[in-house]
């Protein structure tokens, strides 16, 4: 491969014998990485039984192993009761509200069910009955309230009826929102904006209609006489 | 939940209309119905016009302003548990003034109170106030 070039330029021999070089590196590392068979290593024989293993004199690994007595889980009282929260409010509201009256006057399904914006007449056994505008429904089982809102004496005054209280013995619908809300609370109706104001005027309409009805001056039936969803002809809103 | 510096409204004829709590009578919490606390008058209604209001009682026990007096507080804008499960809250904070043997300073309380006075043993001003809650 040298060719006479040393001659006239003396260090262009260093060019051919670094390609030589490359070349035999290169030859080198494809020897290198050529894979050679990894022998299998075997586990040592077993020492001769004058050396003992440390291991048989702690571990016992010869003997059969103790049996440990198990015993079977106690009976599992889910399997008896799956759902025991919704029994046991379903029990309860059977307890307090033996005729399921509030539980259908609250029901969700219930097309003339109060409805937040309608103002509603809520009787006990003792004290005053209260009325108001219906701001928000809370459905919780045994715990299910109502606030309402009235404005007494240029106070406004909110307050939470639970509807299975035993107190409570009567809750009536008043007078329906002309629209549905479009909202499920009506916290809005605090601003002094958005106030409904006293509802008394309305709820003493109310009750001298329902006064007349009941006297039989207008030849209506009582239980109908209830103010109710005009596409709806059902009946029975007043819970007593 | 009456405090230090909560502003309530005086809802009886003693001539305050605002006033200021300065001290909770007896208890380490906030104040609720029915509960004595030291109040400020901060704004007094001005009497002895010879209006029909001003009447020789009230006049002769008339509140001004910086006056520290007992009150009872009626309402309060924080909501209030019953035993029953009802809450009921007001949408302001409102007093009666009271002297220091316990009787009200005015003779008629106008607007609505909070029922609990009852048990608080403050029939007087409840059966004063024309409506209960």
């Amino acid at each position: 491969m040298a060719s006479s070039a040393p001659i006239l330029r003396p260090l262009s021999c260093w060019k051919a014998l670094l390609r030589q070089s490359r070349q035999q590196k290169m030859c080198i590392r494809c020897m290198a990485t050529a894979q050679t068979p990894v022998k299998k290593l075997r586990p040592p024989p077993p020492l001769p039984s004058s050396f003992p293993s440390p291991y048989k004199l702690t571990h016992k690994g010869h003997e059969p192993a103790k049996k440990i007595k198990t015993y079977p889980p106690p009976p599992s009282a889910r399997n008896k009761f799956p759902t025991p929260l919704v029994d046991w409010t379903a029990q309860h509201l059977k307890d307090i509200d033996p005729t399921g009256s509030r539980t259908r006057l609250f029901a969700k399904d219930n097309k003339d069910a109060p409805q937040p914006g309608d103002i509603l007449l809520v009787t006990f056994k003792t004290g005053d009955p209260f009325s108001g505008v219906c701001l928000s429904i809370r459905r919780r089982g045994v715990d299910t309230g109502i606030l309402l809102r009235n404005r007494l004496m240029m106070t406004g005054v909110e307050m939470w009826v639970k509807i299975y209280s035993p107190n409570v013995t009567a809750i009536e619908v008043v007078k329906r929102a002309e629209k549905r809300a479009r909202r499920a609370r009506l916290y809005y109706m605090r601003k002094p904006k958005h106030d409904r104001g006293s509802v008394e005027g309305e709820v003493e309409e109310y009750l001298k209609k329902r006064r007349l009805i009941r006297s039989g001056a207008l030849g209506i039936k009582d239980p109908t006489m209830s103010t109710k969803r005009p596409e709806s002809s059902r009946s029975g809103v007043k819970a007593r | 939940m009456i405090q230090l510096k909560t502003m309530l409204n005086c809802i009886d004829n003693s001539g305050a209309t605002i006033v200021e709590c300065v001290a909770n009578l007896r208890m380490k919490r906030h104040g609720k119905v029915g509960d004595r606390i030291i109040v400020v008058v901060q704004k007094s209604r001005s009497m002895g016009d010879g209006g029909p209001g001003a009447t020789s009682a009230a006049a002769a026990n008339k509140v001004r302003r910086g006056d520290i007096r007992h009150a009872i507080i009626v309402r309060t804008a924080k909501k209030y548990q019953r035993k029953d499960g009802m809450v009921v809250r007001f949408d302001d904070n409102a007093c009666a003034l009271i002297g220091k043997n316990g009787e009200p300073l005015g003779t008629r309380i106008n607007g609505v109170v909070g029922a609990e006075l009852r048990n608080k043993q403050q029939s007087k001003i409840l059966s004063l106030a024309s409506m209960h809650v």
